[in-house]
């Protein structure tokens, strides 16, 4: 009997569907620090299986042909112990996905392409068995039914399994890495973040996160670039593939083609000596070319980013988000902990101001808090949080607050109230501050009584009433990240209507602008806040609308230098009156983008 | 994916060619991935092919292990299978 021509149609149609499909893809996830790399990735999973060789050499095709077969029959002997050992002790069902296991692991169709792969293309085994692995298992997830995704694992298992026995004593760890990589995580804890290996971790980017993870914070700190929230995208990869993290736009880019590569290298160069020659403007004064002085604040959650503020050329700290003094631990912290991290913060910037934002997180995120802080939230951004949560709470708010006080002996501090949203919040806040102050003198325990009062304005409600305001405090801090969302109604974790939230909005600058008015006519100080001040793009129109104090991420300090420096104040009012023409906020963003790009045209990535 | 692992095992024991169709799609019935990802569950109606010595073995082997649900007596609900050659 002659053989049908199924057999050989059906293995043609998958390899083709599968050769032929281009391997580039952009990933988008949320920036959290800025720089463009390119290299080797390194894909940590649960097992931190590090690929060392891509590649072999041609004349070492047939021993690593051997180093494989070997490999699959320790492979298969492991499996069939499991199988007996699960046979035996829980029975025959349990044995019997194994012996489902090993019918994977001997599929000839598996083997006969990934010896395809080492013979004709000279893959390593390793990078081979982990490449057609993770094919199939994206091809059942592709199935779309949950069955099939389940089986995914399986294939993963043995993956697993294959470069255990492949890798040997050759397994890597993050901690003894010898060469350059990017880090590919589902997620990274803030200690492994922190102990990244600096001189080989040229990058990472993770599956999980948002912008105030502590993982993204911290890779801000470490000025590695880093891009967080990815979504699913681990199975993708096997590890040296070569990638691309952009860390300006939030993209990584896996397996790029040439081109996308070469553009990306260059643009790494081009990043890499702006970066130093804005290290060079560190001692220079925040000075526009006609000689009107700005003030660069840096926004710190953690005390010891202080220092990275000063080394960054902050003149002060504009924005302590102290949420994660409640956060850290788990339980909360006691006035002793407050004042040990504001002295810290204090101590950094002995001759520059601090200012202390209090307590601005939901009541889910309190420990201990009590039942009746704790109702069934269904919108939590419109719900108990922030100065409402301290207000409602009276004493954590005093031992927050005496612990400011107490601290500012030692220097300029400031304290600030969130999303205060009307008067009456403002009046109760001074008042309880007032108590404090009461109390603290009473029990003869050193203290500042002149500490200034101010607010973030971050809801449309108090920038309507901004001139009643602006009689009431000392200062005034545009939190623009939460007014853009109230003003635009639009929740910017939410992938779905991401793209509505624009800094640019017409809606949100005329906003700004009526602050900045109640503020002049009150003289009462103006800071910009919030990820639109870390923005370059943003900067010479908020100038131009009277802005002279910014407080933004510690590594974004130096560009925001370079571009006031390069920046008249008649220049900088002049793009301001043009912006705020224009009625569609992309008009806005690519207007000020183009300005920007002759201003400084290396800051435009 | 057991009862898969069994039709594999099986359909090893012949040395002629074993074709499981469904649909537009057919999978080598020895090759474990093949068949996972034809995604055939309980109900779907399979056409079962085989050509070289022992077809005639082989298809009856293959369609008695469906016959008796995989060897599993505890399940009522079989699927169809219809075999050619």
């Amino acid at each position: 009997m002659t053989l049908p021509p199924a057999r050989g149609r059906v293995s043609g149609r998958i390899a083709s569907s599968r050769e032929s499909r281009c391997l580039m893809q952009i990933k988008r996830g949320v920036a959290v620090s800025p720089g463009v790399v390119t290299g080797e990735v390194l894909v940590l999973g649960t097992e931190d299986f590090r690929i060392p060789n891509r590649f072999v050499s041609i004349d070492a095709v047939e021993s690593e042909l051997g180093r494989f077969r070997n490999t699959l029959e320790m492979v298969w002997e492991e499996i069939e112990e499991n199988e007996q050992l699960a046979r035996d002790q829980l029975g025959d069902q349990f044995g019997a996905i194994f012996g489902a296991h090993l019918q994977m692991a001997r599929d000839p169709k598996l083997i006969a392409e990934i010896e395809g792969l080492i013979s004709e293309k000279s893959l390593s085994p390793e990078f081979a068995s982990s490449r057609v692995l993770r094919r199939f298992a994206r091809e059942l997830q592709n199935l779309g039914n949950q069955y099939h995704a389940e089986r995914a694992v399986d294939i993963f298992d043995l993956e697993k399994r294959i470069l255990r026995h492949l890798l040997g004593e050759r397994r890597e760890e993050l901690v003894h890495l010898t060469a350059p990589v990017i880090v590919l995580a589902h997620n990274l804890t803030p200690s492994e973040t922190a102990n990244l290996d600096r001189q080989f971790v040229m990058g990472f980017a993770t599956e999980v996160g948002g912008h105030t993870s502590h993982t993204a914070i911290l890779a801000g700190a470490l000025e590695i670039p880093a891009v967080v929230g990815l979504g699913h995208c681990l199975s993708d990869v096997s590890g040296g593939e070569m990638v691309i993290i952009d860390g300006n736009h939030g993209e990584v880019i896996l397996e790029p083609d040439d081109a996308t590569l070469a553009k990306y290298r260059e643009l790494e160069e081009r990043v890499q000596s702006v970066s130093q020659r804005l290290a060079s403007l560190k001692t220079l004064p925040a000075e526009t070319l006609d000689g009107e002085s700005i003030t660069l604040l840096g926004n710190i959650e953690f005390p010891e980013e202080a220092t990275v503020c000063r080394d960054r050329g902050a003149e002060g700290i504009g924005l302590y988000r102290t949420e994660f003094l409640y956060l850290e631990q788990n339980q909360i912290p006691s006035e002793e902990d407050h004042y040990e991290a504001y002295r810290k913060v204090i101590a950094a910037n002995p001759d520059h101001p601090v200012t202390i934002r209090t307590l601005d997180i939901g009541a889910d995120k309190i420990p201990e808090t009590t039942g009746e802080l704790m109702p069934e939230v269904i919108n939590p951004q419109l719900g108990l949080r922030s100065v409402r949560l301290s207000l409602r709470n009276i004493p954590l708010f005093k031992t927050q607050l005496r612990a400011i006080l107490r601290a500012a002996v030692g220097g300029d501090v400031r304290v600030m109230f969130p999303l205060i949203s009307n008067l009456l919040e403002l009046r109760q806040a001074r008042m309880i501050l007032g108590d404090v102050m009461d109390d603290l003198e009473e029990q003869k325990i050193p203290f500042r009584r002149d500490v200034p009062v101010g607010i973030m304005v971050e809801v449309p409600a108090t920038v309507m009433l901004a001139e009643e305001f602006a009689r009431e405090v000392d200062f005034f801090s545009i939190g623009t990240n939460d007014l853009i969302q109230y003003t635009l109604a639009v929740d910017r974790a939410d992938p779905s209507v991401a793209d509505l939230y624009r800094s640019g909005d017409p809606s949100i600058l005329r906003l700004v602008r009526t602050v900045i008015s109640a503020a002049a006519k009150h003289d009462v100080a103006v800071t910009v806040c919030g990820q639109m001040s870390s923005d370059p793009v943003f900067i010479p129109l908020l100038v131009g609308m009277g802005v002279r104090q910014f407080s933004s991420s510690p590594h974004a300090i130096p560009e925001l230098k370079e571009v006031i420096r390069n920046l008249t104040i008649e220049q900088a009012e002049q793009i301001a009156a043009h912006a705020q023409s224009l009625d569609l906020a992309r008009d806005v963003e690519n207007y000020l983008r183009g300005e920007l790009n002759r201003i400084c045209p290396d800051l435009v990535l | 994916m057991v009862p898969c692992a069994k039709i594999v095992r099986t359909a090893e024991r012949f040395s002629c060619e074993i074709h499981i169709q469904k649909a537009d799609r057919s999978a080598d019935a020895k090759t474990m991935l093949d068949l996972l990802t034809l995604s055939a569950e309980n109900g779907s109606v399979l056409v079962l092919e085989a050509r070289g010595a022992e077809a005639d073995e082989a298809v009856k082997a293959l369609a008695r292990l469906f016959e008796s649900n995989f060897d599993d007596p505890a399940s009522g609900s079989r699927p169809g299978v219809g075999s050619d050659r």
